[in-house]
Formats: C-alpha cells, sequence, structure tokens
C-alpha cells in the first residue's frame, strides 16, 4: 500500500526524551533518555475509528501529538493524508485537530462562543461562515442555551463539549481525541461515545484515532484497536479478530476474600490457570477486603479447580462470573497490568 | 488572513485583561501611584526644571512633565517587557498547543498579543495624563506636532516589537517572564527614566543605548516639553525606527526557533 492509502501511517515511528538531572547543586548533569516511542507502525484507513489503548506512560498522547504536528519524533516518519507530519506540517495542520481530556485548551474568561469565534480565526474560516458554524456546533453538542456564559462557568462536561466543537472548528479530515471522556460522568462520556461513533465517524465520515484507557469505550466505539505497551504495538487489529487469537479463549471473573500473596503465586504455578490477574476492587465484606482475580483457562473445567484450590486455602468465593474474553482481558494479556 | 488573526488575539487579550471592573480600576491608580511617588520624591530638593542634552543642544524641562513622560513610558515598556506572560498563561492553561496546533502566522499571533497589551495601556494613559494636567499642572511645550507623534509613534512600535521578541522567546523557555522581572530595575536605572541620561556614569552609557526605552524617552521629553523638532530628535528616532526592524527580524527568528525546540524538546505542556 502506498502511504497515501491511509488517512494515517506511521512508519518505524520513535521518539526518545531527554531531560537532565543534577546529583548535587554545582554536580555535573546526568543525562536521562526515556524511549516513549520504538519504531512503531501502523495505518488508519479513511474514515475508521481507530482505539490506541495502553497503561500510562505507554505512548498514546505521544504518537497523537507527532501525528498533529506538536511533537517532533526522533526517527521515523508519520503521514497524514500521504502529507509528512514533519516536512509539511503547514499543510498537515489544516486537515487535523486535537481534542484533549480533561480542562485544557479553552480560555476561562471568554464565553464559549467567543473561544470558538477565536479558534475559527485562527483556521481561517471565512467571516460568512463563522456564526453559522459556531451555532451549528455548540446545537450539536447542546451548548447553544449556555453559548454566552464563561467557561470558567461551565461544569467539566460542559467544557468538554466545547472542546469538541473546538476540534470540530476547522471541519477536520481527520480528528485526534486523546482520552475525550476522561474524568466525566458515566452520562456525560455516553453521550459524547455516541456523539463520536455516530456523528463524527458514521455520519460525516471523518478519521478518528482515539486513545483510551477505557476498554468498554474502546469495545464499543473502535472499528480497530492498538495495544501499545512500553512505547511498541503488542496487538493491533480488530477487537473480535484479536479477542480469537487469545491464547486461552475460556475466561472467567472470582470475586474472593482472604487471598493472600502466598495464595496468588500458588495460583499462578497451577497448571490450570493460564494466566491469573488481579485487579483493584475497593469493597469489603463481614471487614474482609474482597479481591477480584481475572482468569484465563484452555477449558470451563479450570473453573471447579480453581474453587477447590481457594477452597483448601480457606478463601471465601462471592461470586463466579464466566465469560468469553473481553477487551479488559486482552489489555491485560497483552501489557500484563490492570 | 494574518490580520484577522491579529484582530482575533487582540480581542481575545483584551476580554481577559478587563474581566472585570476591578481591574480597570487597579490598572488606572498604580502607575498614577508611582508617578506620584516620584514627584514628591524630587520635591525636598527645591528643583522645578530638569536639564536634558541632545546634539550639545541644553532644553529645560518642566520636572512634573520629565517624570510624568518617565513614568508613563516605563510603564509602557514594562508592560511590554512583560508581554511573554500572556504566552506563558497559554503554555499553564494548555491553549499554547491549541494555537500551535492551527495553521495561523505565528507573527500574527506575536503581534496581536503585544498590540494587546499595548492598547490595554492607551486608555491607562489617557486616564494618568487626565489626572496629572489638572492637578499638576505640566507645563508643555510642543512646537512641532508631528515630531511629538513620530516619537510617540516610533517609540510604541519599537516597544511591541520588543514585547513580540519576549513573546516568542516565552515558546522556548518557562523563564522569559522572570528573566523580564529581573530586566525592570537595571531598565528603571539605564534608560534616564529618574535622571538625565547626561548623569549616568559613562562606562554604564554602552548599556543605555541598546534600550529602546532610553532614545523613547529622549524623544518624547524633548517634543512634548522643550518644544524639540523633528530634526533635533531625528537621530534618536532613526535608531528607534532601526530597533524595530531588528526586533521584528529577531521576533520572526526566536519563533521559528522556539517552536522547532519545543517540539524537539517536547516542552510546549511544560509549566
Amino acid at each position: 500500500m502506498s502511504k497515501a492509502d491511509f488517512a494515517v501511517e506511521t512508519r518505524q515511528l520513535s521518539r526518545d526524551y531527554v531531560s537532565t538531572r543534577r546529583s548535587h547543586f554545582i554536580g555535573k548533569k546526568d543525562t536521562i533518555v526515556v524511549r516513549a516511542l520504538d519504531r512503531i507502525d501502523f495505518g488508519i484507513q479513511e474514515g475508521e475509528l481507530f482505539g490506541l489503548l495502553g497503561p500510562n506512560g505507554a505512548g498514546k498522547t505521544t504518537t497523537v501529538k507527532i501525528l498533529c504536528t506538536l511533537l517532533e519524533p526522533t526517527e521515523g516518519q508519520a503521514f497524514v493524508k500521504g502529507h509528512d507530519v514533519v516536512k509539511e506540517s503547514a499543510h498537515v495542520r489544516r486537515m487535523v485537530n486535537m481534542v484533549a481530556g480533561g480542562e485544557r485548551m479553552l480560555y476561562f474568561r471568554l464565553t464559549g462562543r467567543e473561544n470558538l469565534k477565536y479558534f475559527a480565526a485562527l483556521y481561517d474560516v471565512p467571516r460568512k461562515d463563522i456564526s453559522a458554524r459556531v451555532n451549528g456546533l455548540l446545537e450539536l453538542v447542546g451548548l447553544s442555551d449556555r453559548a454566552d456564559d464563561e467557561v470558567e462557568k461551565y461544569s467539566k462536561g460542559m467544557k468538554q463539549r466545547l472542546q469538541i466543537c473546538r476540534g470540530l472548528i476547522n471541519n477536520p479530515e481527520v480528528i485526534f481525541l486523546d482520552e475525550p471522556t476522561l474524568g466525566l460522568d458515566v452520562n456525560i462520556a455516553k453521550d459524547i461515545r455516541k456523539f463520536i461513533r455516530e456523528k463524527l465517524v458514521e455520519e460525516q465520515g471523518k478519521t478518528v484515532l482515539l486513545t483510551t484507557h477505557y476498554m468498554y469505550e474502546a469495545e464499543e466505539m473502535c472499528d480497530q484497536i492498538g495495544f501499545l505497551n512500553k512505547g511498541k504495538f503488542v496487538a493491533i487489529g480488530h477487537p473480535e479478530e484479536l479477542k480469537r487469537k487469545m491464547p486461552s479463549a475460556f475466561s472467567f471473573e472470582v470475586l474472593a476474600t482472604n487471598l493472600t500473596d502466598e495464595v496468588l503465586d500458588g495460583l499462578k504455578r497451577q497448571k490450570f490457570a493460564k494466566k491469573v490477574i488481579t485487579t483493584d476492587y475497593e469493597a469489603e465484606t463481614e471487614g474482609e477486603k474482597i479481591n477480584r482475580l481475572i482468569i484465563n483457562a484452555d477449558s470451563d473445567r479450570a473453573t471447579s479447580e480453581v474453587l477447590n484450590y481457594l477452597a483448601t486455602r480457606h478463601c471465601r468465593v462471592i461470586s463466579v462470573n464466566v465469560r468469553g474474553p473481553t477487551l479488559e482481558d486482552l489489555f491485560m494479556f497483552y501489557t500484563g497490568e490492570a | 488572513m494574518f490580520f484577522t488573526v491579529v484582530l482575533a488575539e487582540i480581542k481575545k487579550h483584551i476580554k481577559q485583561y478587563f474581566f472585570s471592573a476591578r481591574v480597570l480600576l487597579w490598572a488606572l491608580l498604580l502607575p498614577l501611584g508611582n508617578g506620584l511617588y516620584l514627584y514628591f520624591l524630587y520635591l525636598p530638593f527645591a528643583a522645578r526644571s530638569v536639564n536634558l542634552e541632545l546634539n550639545s543642544s541644553n532644553y529645560t524641562l518642566d520636572l512634573v512633565g520629565f517624570t510624568l513622560v518617565g513614568q508613563l513610558l516605563y510603564s509602557f515598556f514594562t508592560m511590554m517587557l512583560l508581554a511573554g506572560a500572556s504566552l506563558e498563561r497559554d503554555r499553564e492553561q494548555g491553549t499554547l498547543e491549541a494555537i500551535l496546533l492551527s495553521p495561523a502566522n505565528r507573527l500574527a499571533v506575536l503581534l496581536g498579543g503585544a498590540l494587546a497589551n499595548a492598547l490595554n495601556y492607551v486608555w491607562l494613559v489617557v486616564g494618568v495624563l487626565l489626572s496629572w494636567a489638572i492637578f499638576l499642572k505640566v507645563n508643555v511645550i510642543v512646537n512641532d506636532f508631528w515630531a511629538l507623534f513620530a516619537s510617540i509613534f516610533v517609540s510604541f512600535l519599537s516597544f511591541v516589537a520588543l514585547g513580540m521578541c519576549l513573546e516568542a522567546l516565552s515558546v522556548h523557555s518557562r523563564r522569559g517572564v522572570v528573566y523580564a522581572t529581573w530586566l525592570q530595575e537595571p531598565v528603571m536605572f539605564l534608560s534616564g527614566l529618574i535622571f538625565p541620561l547626561q548623569s549616568m556614569p559613562r562606562a554604564l552609557l554602552p548599556f543605555s543605548y541598546l534600550l529602546p526605552l532610553t532614545f523613547g524617552l529622549i524623544s518624547v521629553r524633548l517634543t512634548l516639553l522643550g518644544g524639540a523638532s523633528i530634526f533635533d530628535v531625528g537621530i534618536p528616532l532613526a535608531i528607534l525606527a532601526s530597533m524595530v526592524l531588528i526586533f521584528l527580524t529577531l521576533a520572526i527568528l526566536v519563533m521559528g526557533y522556539a517552536e522547532r525546540s519545543a517540539k524537539a524538546k517536547a516542552t510546549l505542556t511544560q509549566i
């Protein structure tokens, strides 16, 4: 495939972060190099929603920033619609936009409308179209009635919706969404996910790269996903396809008490359990902490084996939930993290 | 597109700066207070005039006017020194990334920011001038209006161009505002704000001549208070005009370098 066949493409893309640290006040500086991205290759088709998943520090935001020209790669190349993001950055900037999670990239002392008009001017939106476009976007995200209030008076969800408007002000062909639902209420996050999938991708045919921590979000929305871990892709493909590739296709969740390190180490050594992952679970029963285990196995026979094992170690099983592998299982399988 | 961006920047900055009536009041009172402080500083010396030399000519200027012009231009100069602070704020709230993500002309962004700072200052100057004229009765001698206009205009441009340089530096480094703050005291001393330049130790004069404020003070004071003509202040005006060109060129070069460097070193979001 030629580079123009993909809306977004990277080739052997790497990025190092270099920092210096002094051990003493007047001592010699030590240089520390951290490789955030390590020769990654991937492509996103036109009109596709691609999910970039990975733990903190995996390189997701670095990838997004390189692709939208805010950061230069140390090695390798990246293209948006066939244009090199370093050599043709001015051209790329006209075609893309980015929405970041959290309360950034907006002027809090300006109103929502003033913010959008300001960014419309930066993107050279024709003067006669600005009002219509701004009003259209505000209506699209349900902010029309608060458009003339200062952004500092907005709730977190409203700021995020305004951010999405800012990201769409230049009608970009490719949009990068860096954890767009971070810290939002369930209902608002759901609305935003629906908006991205239905309006941006299905209705307007935009190419979207989404980074997220939330597995259900990626599962619900993405056409393709890529798992990044320590700057490298560990898996890439369609969610269902990736699930089928999981070596142990049977997976179940156990909630139990008294799961000491010794018990867990013993469980991990058992043949019937291919992979045992403990995850955070903030709950107690009768003063005892409940732990959550996700166990991957070859067959359903492993369920009774695990229950027997836990019973002999005086662990109280609260519930067992047998299910097929989820994206969360895949994530943990590939990254080894919960 | 250039002027659309400049205009959008100016609107944004003014709205952000004058976000409440209280800010307007303080912005008016603070320089007025500083000016009064300087005026009363001179009072015990029983002097009512100051001698200022230029090209072997000696001008006798009204002390109040001398102090007033000095204070007004210095406040303006300081404001432009701190112009970089606006991009510093942008860096903190993530809007610097949003600006650099756009294809907007970088020079237009800098110009808009610097002009907004300058315009924020204009109304304040009017307020202070009126107060001084009413209460302190400055002895104004203007023989050549165009010389006065040129002096104010070129000083204004040179300060704005310097402000653009400092804004561009803020894209590169988080210390721009710190350096600008450090510069305030030496500038106050070296520019001839408090005393005439002929009293400056000779060894320090070369540093004085590096500052646009020095030449701005000479030309505005002489044309407003000493009745100097455009020919009398030709040299300081020519130097100021050259400084405008130098600072503009520097702003373009520094901005290009600062953006590339910030993207290479990943410092766009560092606070």
